[in-house]
């Protein structure tokens, strides 16, 4: 199969998908037996039937659910998600605004979970039944159990707090003035600004949020890379590499890892697609602007358009990076080419 | 070995850039107080937000005719209005403006400018419009008197007045961004972007910018009429989470927590470094009994609603979160007219079991209590909901718990479904009317405790239909006097506690204040040097 074949039928089984989501979603948050009236309005509001009418009225509530959905579709074809109940903007502006901070720590915190995950599955399978190999599954087991959230308040509390080690919550200090926006990321849009101390301001404070949520990724990565390179040093073209004289890095490098990594892909980018579909807990502590946070405040608000929005942006996001993972495998196992 | 080496060399990097990266503050020469809050705003516009975070940008941008006291509610001050006066028939009023008093754009401000601001709250009908239901008309009678028409007398006109939705936003500026005030306005007002990124008012400060979800920053307002604030910039920052609030507390990044609990501030105690103030808020916790047999069963009936008054350990509520209020009935203790403490129920199990078997019920029954699962002002309900548990164990009464998902709750409440439950209210209006929402047939006691009209006692009947219209603040007091007495005796409700609340701050930092109304007051703020 040609790569272009490859890509253009994952391409459109996307369609299905999204529609798939679209109706799920609406279906769930229809079946709440909440009101958005009570979410959104305060408590002496609801005497005013003019108000109330209003409103109903303004978002569409006052329509069967059917309908209510057939709108969103067709507002939807025409590019338009509609506008967020809750902050009464339209949502893709809302995702706009959210997406990047999330982006950017789930993009540093995969690059920490990846190295400190591969780093650690290989030393831990090439020492195996070692001190360290259980050192590492230890590791690997706390970052993997432990709740995300103990960890960000322990390392907040501890870390920053305590000892002053690290920058605390929030993307820069409190005090200081984001970069102008280009991207969204405030690293590099600090640099591209040439703003050196806003760029250092945003890395020192990706540096505790990064770790916590790497080491929970980095945890995962690490036991499924131990096994799988375990299974791959038992073959033979090991013992052949080795007896042609190369040297232990290469082998595991070249031989063993490289055959070992189809299925550390894949959980790298599921981990990839989860540190994205925003990491809520993690997000309130540290007051990071994100998709989660976002998502959360529009469950709790029953704000229809932008759970709507944010479950197709998850989706999507899932879909891409399954699509990614996809065409790595393309690279990485000569016999989907050949199949 | 090479991985070894490479991990070695890693750890050193990674060493390395958490060194790097762990810097100072960058140096301000300004005076800047940064409030660490968890934001409860989607908009800034007086017209539409009607959040506690509105409450705090209206009260430091924008002023209103008419104010409260830095530290309380308990009287009407002027502000943007010198003086007023109303019609015998209590139906208008008349205020003279201040005179020489600039927007932070230089602007004058003027009568036309209050005529916009209340036309424009009342017909973009957004959350806080309902505080502007009762004005029939409102009038320039040249630059500086302002007349309002309303279509019934209204005792808590003036309280209502005082609330930051009423707050003067320059008219010519507000137009050029595309606000109206038409009767359409609804549709057609385009402002609430431009008012979410700067401020059109004639308060101490002006709002430099507004991230939703991240910070707001106001900047001293250099056309300000009164005394200039000590502070030149205040920063807003949003912390969803208390736990993070307390750890930026602690590190200096924040100077004010807004949203701590409770069990948060007990170890600051012994902090030197951060002060602590605790004052009594309007919040009252009450359970409610269905009037509606079907729905209530036994809490439907009167005697037993008694009972349950008499069977709750009131001080133990107080004892259980540290402090606070026993209220004696609606309204709660601190609004003008309502009984102190020394009026509330004591706990009585003798009287309270002869009651239940007055109702036919001496050895109790079995119900159900619905509650959300919800954390308000640091109370979790939980708690007090295991507590009124075991209180009605011992005069025989069996609950079940039936915790709910707080919007799944909410509507079960608002609509009358639940039988026997427990909530909290806050007063909207600091006024005694508010309270008459328990009354037969206000909103609370009709849609959710079923308690109606038709049927109910005419002599309550008689003191609500006075309390709607008496301004004469003897009379009012009488009367609410005798409205507490009879709920005392009757009715659906029993109101357990009052909270305290709590806020910590940096211990340089001076002149905190928790009001009633607008919670905090920044212009009020200084730090000790």
């Amino acid at each position: 199969m040609s790569l272009q074949v490859y890509i253009l039928r994952r391409l459109l089984f996307v369609i299905p998908l999204l529609l798939g989501i679209t109706v799920v979603s609406f279906l769930i948050a229809n079946a709440v037996p909440a009101d958005p009236i009570n979410a959104n309005l305060p408590q002496n509001v609801l005497n005013d039937p003019e108000i109330v009418g209003a409103f109903r009225e303004k978002w569409g509530l006052d329509k069967p659910p059917v309908e209510q959905y057939l709108t969103y579709i067709g507002n939807l074809l025409r590019g338009d998600m509609g506008m967020s109940i809750k902050t009464r903007k339209p949502v893709i502006d809302d995702i706009r605004q959210f997406l990047p901070a999330t982006i950017e720590l789930s993009t540093v915190s995969i690059i920490v979970g990846l190295v400190m995950g591969v780093s650690f599955g290989v030393i831990s399978a090439v020492r195996q039944n070692t001190i360290i190999d259980y050192v590492v599954r230890i590791f690997a087991l706390v970052g993997v159990s432990f709740p995300v959230f103990v960890l960000a308040l322990i390392g907040l509390s501890i870390l920053h707090a305590q000892l002053g080690w690290v920058a605390g919550p929030g993307r820069l200090n409190f005090v200081a003035k984001a970069p102008p926006t280009v991207t969204g990321l405030f690293t590099i849009d600090s640099l591209l600004a040439g703003q050196w101390e806003t760029f250092r301001d945003a890395v020192s404070h990706l540096v505790l949020p990064s770790l916590i949520l790497g080491s929970y990724v980095a945890g995962i990565i690490a036991r499924i890379t131990r096994s799988s390179l375990l299974e791959v040093l038992r073959f033979d073209y090991m013992r052949t590499a080795r007896s042609k004289g190369m040297r232990e890095f290469w082998v595991i490098w070249r031989h063993g890892l490289s055959n070992a990594m189809i299925p550390v892909v894949t959980i790298i980018g599921l981990s990839y697609g989860n540190l994205l579909a925003g990491a809520v807990l993690v997000e309130s502590i540290f007051a990071w602007p994100g998709i989660g946070r976002y998502m959360f405040r529009a469950s709790t608000s029953q704000d229809f358009p932008a759970i709507m929005g944010v479950s197709m942006l998850i989706a999507f996001i899932y879909v891409a990076v399954n699509f990614i993972v996809d065409i790595l495998y393309y690279f990485l196992d000569p016999r989907i080419r050949v199949a | 070995m090479r991985t070894k080496r490479s991990m070695l060399i890693l750890s050193v990097v990674m060493a390395f850039a958490v060194l790097l990266f762990t810097g100072s503050l960058i140096a301000q020469d300004e005076k800047v107080v940064v409030i660490g809050h968890a934001e409860s705003t989607d908009s800034l516009d007086p017209a539409r937000g009607y959040t506690q975070t509105t409450g705090i940008v209206e009260q430091a941008v924008y002023d209103t005719l008419v104010t409260f006291p830095d530290a309380d509610a308990s009287s009407i001050e002027p502000r943007l209005a010198t003086a007023w006066e109303v019609s015998e028939d209590d139906l208008t009023w008349t205020f003279t403006l201040r005179e020489g008093v600039v927007f932070s754009n230089g602007d004058p401000f003027t009568a036309a400018d209050v005529v916009f601001s209340i036309q424009r709250l009342q017909n973009i009908t957004g959350s806080p419009s309902f505080l502007a239901s009762g004005i029939a008309s409102v009038a320039a009678d040249g630059d500086s008197t302002i007349v309002i028409t309303l279509t019934a007398p209204d005792p808590a006109f003036l309280v209502k007045f005082a609330n930051g939705a009423f707050s003067v936003v320059n008219s010519k500026q507000v137009m050029a961004e595309g606000g109206t005030d038409a009767e359409d306005a609804a549709e057609t007002d385009g402002a609430e972007a431009f008012l979410n990124s700067a401020s059109a008012g004639t308060g101490p400060y002006m709002l430099e910018s507004w991230e939703s979800q991240v910070q707001t920053v106001l900047v001293r307002n250099p056309n300000y009429w009164g005394d200039a604030p000590y502070f030149d910039r205040v920063i807003i920052q949003n912390l969803a989470e208390a736990a993070t609030q307390k750890t930026a507390l602690e590190s200096g990044e924040i100077d004010l927590a807004t949203d701590l609990t409770a069990d948060q501030i007990t170890p600051l105690e012994g902090n030197a470094d951060i002060g602590i103030y605790r004052g009594p808020t309007t919040t009252t916790h009450f359970l409610l009994m269905n009037g509606d047999a079907e729905i209530g069963g036994p809490v439907s009936n009167p005697t037993v609603q008694l009972a349950i008054r008499y069977a709750l350990d009131y001080e133990g509520y107080k004892t259980l979160w540290g402090g606070g209020t026993t209220p004696a009935s609606w309204p709660p203790a601190g609004i003008f007219a309502a009984y102190g403490e020394d009026k509330a129920f004591k706990r009585d199990l003798d009287q309270a079991k002869a009651l239940l078997a007055e109702a036919g019920y001496p050895d109790g029954f079995d119900i159900e209590l619905s509650y959300p699962v919800f954390t308000y002002q640091g109370i979790n309900m939980e708690t007090n909901a295991q507590k009124i548990q075991s209180d009605l164990a011992e005069v025989g009464i069996n609950v079940t718990l039936r915790p709910g998902e707080l919007q799944v709750s909410l509507e079960e409440y608002r609509s009358g479904q639940q039988g026997f439950a427990y909530w909290f209210w806050g007063p909207d209006i600091l006024d005694p009317v508010d309270s008459l929402s328990f009354l037969p047939g206000g909103k609370v006691a009709l849609e959710r405790a079923l308690w109606l009209e038709e049927g109910a006692d005419p002599a309550i009947i008689a003191l609500r239909d006075q309390a709607r219209v008496e301004s004469d603040p003897d009379a009012r007091l009488e009367i609410f006097h005798q409205i507490q007495d009879y709920l005392q005796q009757s009715g659906p409700w029993a109101p357990f506690l009052q909270n305290d609340t709590q806020v910590a701050f940096r211990a340089n930092l001076q002149g905190y204040v928790l009001h009633p109304s607008w919670t905090l007051d920044v212009s009020l703020l200084s730090r000790a040097e």
